[in-house]
């Protein structure tokens, strides 16, 4: 869009010379170096440092999250990514170092718990947050891990940039403010589309996870892991701390393993349940991954969240598409197909299933339909109330149980003659709504072999989670 | 699920008249809801007394009935409209009331009336704290401890218990009522003794407190297939212990991590689950321990609240249109995400902005009022304001509230109470936030400042931000702003004036500068997504970016501006926003692409389908020519904002912007008093002999020249502010010792006080060569009652024909004579059949929407088709004198139980929050239904105390002697009881308070008095009475204060008499349209 296009090249004649230092360095915001962020198609944002000195290049995406930040910026997801959080106020309650979401256990390279994503950009920076949990702010966070980060940005200009764009490689520097050497270094840098970012972070040995890792600072809000009933083999493929914590408080005691294992080892552990994690960039690159699901699929029950998800969708043989910008925030509403409810989710990714692809429509269990729309929208069921079944040529029927409603992408697909299910959303949130959490409930009854297994009553579950009062006021019965 | 079939006519409840705690967004829910199910093909029956709101416009339902809110008068609407189901959730605290008597008394069964949106069980535990207690404890959420009291001695055994201090809180009254925060023994008893008389089930909740604690309200909706969503966070900024009507708060929440809020999103629809709330809008608040995270439930509002209407417009998503969508069966994501039209409703909407809403408050209004904040709301109207950052959204906000500051201080507007600062700091005042700035700058840590105030950190630190960059901008001077530093400015919300202050510039000089710097807002978009889908609403705020990226598009069809009125406050209330909605309308069908400007969360009019573009920025000039040089209007309406936007007509026009239809040198000629008065002598038309005044000397020969009583006033005001009625030397020594801190620019008006004449209101229509006298309205209350508080009638039901014609004949002489063009306001004195001019107001008047209602001619509507360009010739408009066959009387409704320790008496400074209409075939019987509407329950029988000023000695006996025949005993003072006897009337003497006991406030404590009249008379009898009128407002007994008033309470009682009063539907009267 034109004007959003000038909002890099008006900005040019506003080269800032001190950037209002005179006003602001008094302020909790202190003395700041200028920053630059520019972007393939020429965009120039100038504004102030707020994380590490430095350069960083990678695919600048959005989140629509209004908290979270730490758990957004420390998502292993965001490999390889410079995100843009929407919400113009960062920082503001400071960070608990225990709402981490990377496990990443450290190398020669980064050291552990690392965030992944490659830089920052926002509106507006908090220097001075209040919140009884927080230890550190954020541009210290951001200082001591080496992240380039920027404020003072249009964000909102930005993101309906990106959103009539498209996704855009940027650069940002606090050191190169010559446009020509941003373009060089930006042209250099590896692009998303192809490049296997799931071995950047992902262990690279296995390791346990269970109830003695949830972190002490949660119990104020978080409730008591379930007893270990299952014994679960997660893949890392760049997994969030938060769906590891929902699988051990549903009662998994977990093995997280490289993400290329080959299935032979993982099935030699004798597992109850394989679980497949979220991870970062384009699937179509984890070969490696997805080979190894194609055997396990039919011999353990699995279960595949995100990236998880297109690891099984690929193992059926399915096709992948390029979102235009992505899904990346905490408000995306998903239809279950099955329960007829919708679930407000948590959404983090670039590429989605393409549902068709995934074989043939059953005309009896879809309703007497025959051929699958021919604009992939598949809010058509949505509005006619069936779950449509497909026969995959690989492991038979395959049903859509989870519809995005706001672009009729698919959500989430179960396998019905092989126990295996999966969401292209994050049921584990963090950040965002935890409407999804009865997916990790689910998944033991999978592993328990309850036929119904995704039958349940999210109003039930809602408060599952959840720690509540020692006592709840009893005395008001007194009188 | 579909929509469904089986309903076809829906009653909604209106909330009724304006009042602290439930004031104009219940028109915004009730009129969102109508416009709503008229357009899905059901037909909508409303019943709501207030004749001020959009809502209660012929058009907006199908059947409309102006009648009091109460089972009675419902059942008679039920009982001619047989609705198939009644939506009692978007009228508030009084529709959701009258609903559940409705449903117990077995009424809604009979008449096979269907509750829809939430049912009987639901709302009692939502409501009533004890099940609602029950039904947390059941889903293991914590509440405050706490204990019922009955009587005031259970309230002191609870308090031991749950220990000092101690939150009280009356179950089911409106805005917390009654309540508050007893730090002593003493304060219990006083505050208890008083909630148990205020609560309709004699019930006061005692409990722990948790003063201090962060305060958090969740905006939630639900559906019937158990979807729920959460619209928005609210974070307060004044923590637990201020109502949250009272606070200033912030959307979205910003001091809470993830595992925080997300907890409360879950506690908060498992809430309405368990309430039972089957679908629609709830808001559920909490109080969040800063210390560890701890959790306590304060209650939910099982119905839309004004919460919801601030969460509707802080987020874009129309919570009370979804509400009644809901309840007639949809679900959320069968509804379409109204701004974008590409997504579903079911979602939670993301904002990339910070919103802030301050209070507005009148105590100036309430001498002897307290003005230290409690949990009892006493806020009469609020603003909004949006920013990238909290720092720019506060700022903005301060501004908006029209009360001299130009943003968080640093304006030459401080005035700070220097003897008791540091107290001023730490007691929630409506002041207490300048005063935490002003902390900052006189270099308290903020620390200190949380120790004091024990708001949140976070936000005392942005509130430092500011304050240091305030300093910074005063040293670099207007020369050392650059760009970069003029943006950084704007970004923290440094308004011009405030600029112009802290560099010793003017403010024009500084808008010179930023223009050649080119520093400009840019224009942005509320669209739920934060910019996440392309979204075809223009609901559009400033805020200023670096870069170009303004989200202006340009229109095909000519543009036109309508300025609306900013906050409600006493004097300015939604009567200027139902005007300006119509100018909206009426602009629109003439094929203009409408734009309006407002900052108040509360009305239709910021409503983004109520124009074509909305932006909702403070009405200051400033912000104003922003949005004018971005929209190039054709014209700019401000003559239906009420004083708001007149204030802006001159500069606007000095800045070469196109006003509409009246200019500004007419508003001009009419508001100094001086060449006005000089035209009516031209025109040889009377008024008042007055006279001006700079000094107590002045005055006092003004006096000696005109003669008490006199009428004294500030000029240019607003709501008769600063308004008194001296009847001597040593009051108008006082008055004038008071009167300069009002407005000191400017003389004092003193006009002779027309003692016992009848006050007359006239709304009429202007085009320049005609004038059409829409409606003239007889006051009830004698001249020097505010016209405001008066009750009035249409038409008149005491003047002569001759007389009326020839208030049409002066009014049309001087619409004329002032070039008006659209609508005026003359207020007349009759006394002795000769006509005084009052005043004159060249604008869109308090008693336009009444007037329109009253006479079915929609008078904003058709001035606004004048102002462009339309020949009154050619509307079409009913003959001015034609018999409409009916009476509509309309009564103010007085905010005096939330006030207590200010005088209870009508005066000429105007104190009323809203009205009522009463609609009926007499009179009597129209006036006996606003008192309905009031809720002021007329006792049939009993004992009537009479106490009048001597003045009213003689009209006092006939309505003594109809009260006798009305079957009622009468007892008086010695004065007035002498007077009755002499007329041959029994009456049984009292003591005044003044004599000793036992005297009449005792017989009032006892409940032996049934209803009072009292009339005061200047300060004579001020120390007794008033007394003896808060007493009776405390212990809710009607009272008439005027004579007239008393008058026609009586004619009242007498038609209440003669058997049930009809109701009547707007769409069946004769010039209805």
């Amino acid at each position: 869009m034109a004007n959003n296009h000038t909002a890099g090249t008006a900005a040019r004649t506003f080269a800032p010379s001190e950037l209002c230092q005179r006003m602001l360095a008094k302020t909790s915001k202190g003395t700041c170096g200028p920053c630059i962020l520019y972007l393939e198609d020429g965009t120039i944002f100038y504004g102030r440092a707020c994380g590490a000195e430095g350069t960083a290049t990678g695919e600048v995406c959005f989140n629509t999250s209004l908290e979270g930040y730490f758990e957004v910026m420390t998502d292993p997801s965001y490999a390889g990514q410079i995100v843009t959080m929407t919400y113009p106020q960062i920082g503001n309650y400071g960070i608990d170092e225990t709402d981490v979401q990377s496990v990443f256990p450290g190398d020669a390279a980064r050291p552990a718990s690392a965030p992944a994503m490659r830089g920052m950009i926002v509106r507006d920076m908090c220097a001075t947050p209040s919140n009884w949990r927080s230890a550190v702010s954020v541009p210290e966070y951001l200082r001591a891990h080496g992240i380039v980060a920027i404020e003072g940005v249009d964000t909102r200009a930005l993101v309906r940039h990106l959103r009539d764009n498209g996704s855009k490689m940027g650069i940002i520097s606090t050191e190169i403010f010559d446009v020509d050497e941003l373009a060089e270094r930006l042209a250099a840098a590896p692009t998303l589309v192809g490049e296997n970012l799931v071995k950047t972070v992902s262990c690279p040995e296995p390791h346990e996870f269970a109830a003695a890792d949830l972190p002490a600072t949660h119990d104020f809000a978080l409730a008591e892991a379930a007893p270990a009933r299952h014994k679960v083999v997660a893949y890392d493929c760049g997994v969030k701390r938060g769906i590891l914590e929902g699988l051990v408080r549903a009662g998994c005691d977990l093995t997280v393993v490289p993400w290329d294992t080959p299935a032979s080892e993982v099935l030699d552990m004798n597992p109850d349940g394989v679980f497949l994690s979220n991870g970062p960039g384009d699937p179509d690159a984890v070969v490696e991954t997805y080979e190894q699901v194609q055997q396990l699929i039919g011999k353990v029950p699995v279960f595949g969240i995100c990236l998880g998800h297109q690891m099984i969708s690929l193992a059926c043989g399915a096709q992948m598409e390029k979102l235009k910008f992505g899904h990346r925030g905490g408000n995306q509403p998903v239809m279950n197909l099955v329960s007829r409810r919708v679930e407000i989710t948590a959404q983090n990714h670039g590429f989605g299933l393409l549902f068709p692809s995934l074989g043939k429509l059953i005309p009896e269990l879809s309703g007497g339909e025959t051929e699958h729309a021919a604009d992939g929208d598949l809010r058509t069921w949505v509005r006619r109330g069936i779950a449509p079944v497909v026969m995959n040529e690989r492991f038979g029927r395959i049903r859509l149980t989870h519809v995005n409603l706001n672009d009729g992408t698919a959500e989430g697909i179960q396998l019905l003659d092989a126990p295996c299910f999966s969401v292209q959303y994050h049921p584990e949130a963090s950040p965002g709504p935890t409407d999804a959490h009865y997916l990790f409930t689910a998944f033991t009854r999978l592993m328990d072999g309850e036929e119904n297994y995704l039958d349940i009553d999210t109003a039930k579950d809602r408060l599952a989670g959840w720690n509540f009062a020692e006592t709840a006021a009893t005395e008001t019965e007194e009188n | 699920m579909p929509k469904r079939t089986d309903i076809k006519r829906i009653l909604v409840i209106g909330s009724g008249p304006i009042v602290i705690g439930q004031a104009c967004e219940f028109d915004y829910s009730g009129a969102q809801a109508c416009k709503v199910l008229k357009e899905d093909g059901f037909e909508v029956i409303l019943v709501n007394s207030n004749p001020a709101t959009i809502m209660t416009d012929p058009g907006l339902a199908d059947r409309t009935y102006v009648e009091p809110i109460t089972a009675e008068f419902i059942e008679r609407v039920i009982k001619k409209e047989h609705p198939d189901a009644l939506l009692p959730t978007l009228g508030g605290q009084t529709g959701l009331n009258a609903a559940v008597e409705l449903a117990k008394d077995g009424t809604l069964d009979k008449y096979g009336v269907e509750m829809i949106g939430c049912d009987l069980a639901a709302i009692e535990r939502g409501e009533d704290r004890k099940l609602f207690n029950e039904a947390m404890a059941e889903i293991g959420l914590e509440v405050a401890r706490s204990g019922y009291a009955y009587s005031v001695e259970d309230a002191e055994a609870i308090a031991e218990r749950v220990s000092y201090p101690c939150v009280l809180r009356p179950s089911f009254t409106l805005g917390g009522a009654g309540g508050g925060i007893a730090h002593t023994h003493e304060e219990l008893v006083s505050i208890v003794s008083q909630g148990l008389e205020l609560s309709p089930a004699h019930e006061v909740l005692v409990e722990e407190s948790i003063e201090g604690w962060k305060e958090i309200e969740m905006e939630v909706m639900r559906d019937v297939a158990g979807n729920g969503v959460i619209v928005c966070s609210i974070e307060n900024l004044d923590p637990m212990g201020v109502h949250t009507g009272d606070s200033i708060t912030v959307a979205p929440c910003q001091t809470l991590n993830d595992y925080e809020l997300q907890r409360l999103r879950d506690y908060s629809i498992a809430i309405l689950e368990r309430v039972g709330v089957a679908c629609g809008g709830s808001n559920v608040q909490f109080a969040v321990n800063p210390e560890d995270g701890r959790v306590i439930v304060i209650e939910m509002n099982p119905r839309v609240s004004r919460s919801s209407a601030l969460a509707s417009k802080a987020t874009g998503f129309p919570i009370a249109k979804m509400a009644a969508l809901l309840s007639v069966g949809y679900t959320l994501d069968e509804i379409q995400n109204d701004i974008t039209h590409s997504t579903p409703a079911c979602f939670e909407p993301s904002i990339d902005y910070c919103v802030v809403k301050v209070p507005r408050f009148a105590f100036e209004k309430f001498k002897g009022a307290s003005d230290r904040l409690s949990t009892r709301m006493k806020a009469v109207g609020e603003v909004m304001a949006i920013g990238s950052t909290f720092e720019e959204a506060m700022q903005k906000a301060m501004r908006s509230l029209e009360q001299g500051h130009a943003g968080l201080g640093a304006d030459g507007n401080d005035d700070f109470d220097e003897e008791s600062f540091a107290e001023k700091v730490s007691e929630p005042t409506p002041g207490r936030i300048l005063y935490v700035a002003e902390a900052l700058r006189r270099g308290w840590t903020v620390d200190e400042l949380f120790a004091a105030t024990k708001i949140d950190q976070w936000f005392l630190h942005r509130i430092a931000d500011i304050v240091t960059a305030e300093k910074r901008i005063r040293e670099l001077g207007l020369s050392g702003l650059d760009a970069d530093h003029m943006l950084a400015a704007k970004q923290m919300g440094f308004s011009d004036v405030q600029l112009a202050h802290l560099t010793g510039q003017r403010e024009d000089t500084v808008r010179a500068v930023r223009e050649v710097l080119g520093v400009r807002p840019l224009v942005k978009t509320v669209d739920t997504c934060a910019g996440e889908f392309a979204s075809r609403t223009s609901y559009h705020y400033f805020t200023y970016e670096r870069g170009g990226a303004s989200e202006f598009h340009e229109a095909q069809k000519p543009r036109a501006i309508i300025l609306s009125a900013g906050p409600n406050r006493i004097g300015q209330g939604i009567e200027f926003d139902y005007c300006c909605c119509h100018a909206a309308y009426a602009l629109e069908a003439k094929g203009y692409e409408t734009v309006m400007v407002n900052c108040n969360p509360e009305t239709v009019s910021t409503d983004y389908d109520t124009s074509d573009r909305l932006y909702f920025e403070p009405l200051t000039f400033e912000d104003v020519m922003n949005i004018i040089e971005v929209e190039r209007p054709e014209g700019v309406i401000v003559t239906l904002g009420g004083q708001t936007p007149i204030n802006l007509a001159k500069r606007l026009k000095a800045a070469g912007v196109p006003i509409m239809g009246t200019q500004p040198e007419a508003i001009d000629l009419a508001e100094d008093r001086d060449r006005f008065a000089a035209l009516l002598d031209k025109l040889e038309i009377a008024y008042p002999p007055s006279s001006t005044a700079e000094t107590v000397d002045e005055a006092k020969s003004v006096a000696r020249r005109v003669g008490y009583p006199l009428l004294v006033r500030p000029s240019y005001v607003l709501g008769g502010r600063g308004m008194g009625i001296v009847y001597d030397d040593a009051d108008l020594v006082k008055y004038m010792a008071e009167a300069t801190k009002v407005s000191p620019d400017h003389p004092v008006y003193l006009d002779a006080f027309l003692e016992d004449a009848i006050e007359l209101d006239v709304d009429a229509l202007c085009d320049g060569d005609e004038c059409y006298v829409g409606a003239v309205l007889e006051h009830i209350e004698e001249c020097g009652i505010h016209s405001g508080d008066s009750a009035c009638c249409f038409p008149p039901f005491s003047l002569s024909d001759s007389i009326v014609a020839k208030i049409r004949e002066t009014t049309r002489r001087l619409a004329l004579s002032c070039h008006i063009r659209g609508l005026l306001n003359v207020q007349y004195a009759v006394r002795d059949e000769q006509v005084f001019v009052i005043e004159l107001n060249p604008r869109a008047s308090r008693t336009v929407p009444f007037s329109s209602k009253a006479t079915g001619v929609s008078l904003a509507k058709y001035a606004v088709r004048i102002m462009s360009g339309e020949k009154i010739a050619d509307l079409g408009l009913p003959a001015e004198d034609a018999d409409r066959g009916y009476y509509a009387v309309k009564e103010a409704v007085m905010p005096w139980s939330r006030f207590p320790g200010a005088d209870v008496t009508l005066g000429p400074e105007m104190k009323s929050t809203g009205e009522v209409m009463g609609l009926d075939v007499t009179f009597p019987k129209a006036y006996a239904k606003t008192r309905e509407a009031i809720d002021y329950d007329v006792p049939q029988s009993g004992t009537v105390f009479l106490s009048v000023c001597d003045r009213d000695k003689r009209s006092v006996a006939p309505v003594a002697l109809s009260l006798l025949h009305l079957g009622y005993k009468l007892v008086a003072t010695g004065g007035t009881a002498k007077t009755l006897k002499a007329a041959g009337i029994p009456c049984e003497v009292v003591k005044r308070i003044s004599e000793g006991s036992p005297n009449v406030a005792d017989m009032l404590a006892e409940g032996k008095i049934s209803f009072m009249i009292n009339t005061p008379h200047g300060h004579s009898s001020r120390g007794d009475g008033a007394i003896l009128r808060s007493e009776a407002v405390s212990r809710g007994i009607d009272m008439a204060t005027t004579m007239s008033g008393a008058v026609a309470l009586v004619q009242a009682i007498s038609a209440l008499r003669e058997g049930p009063l009809d109701v009547y539907a707007l769409q069946d009267l004769p010039q209805a349209r």
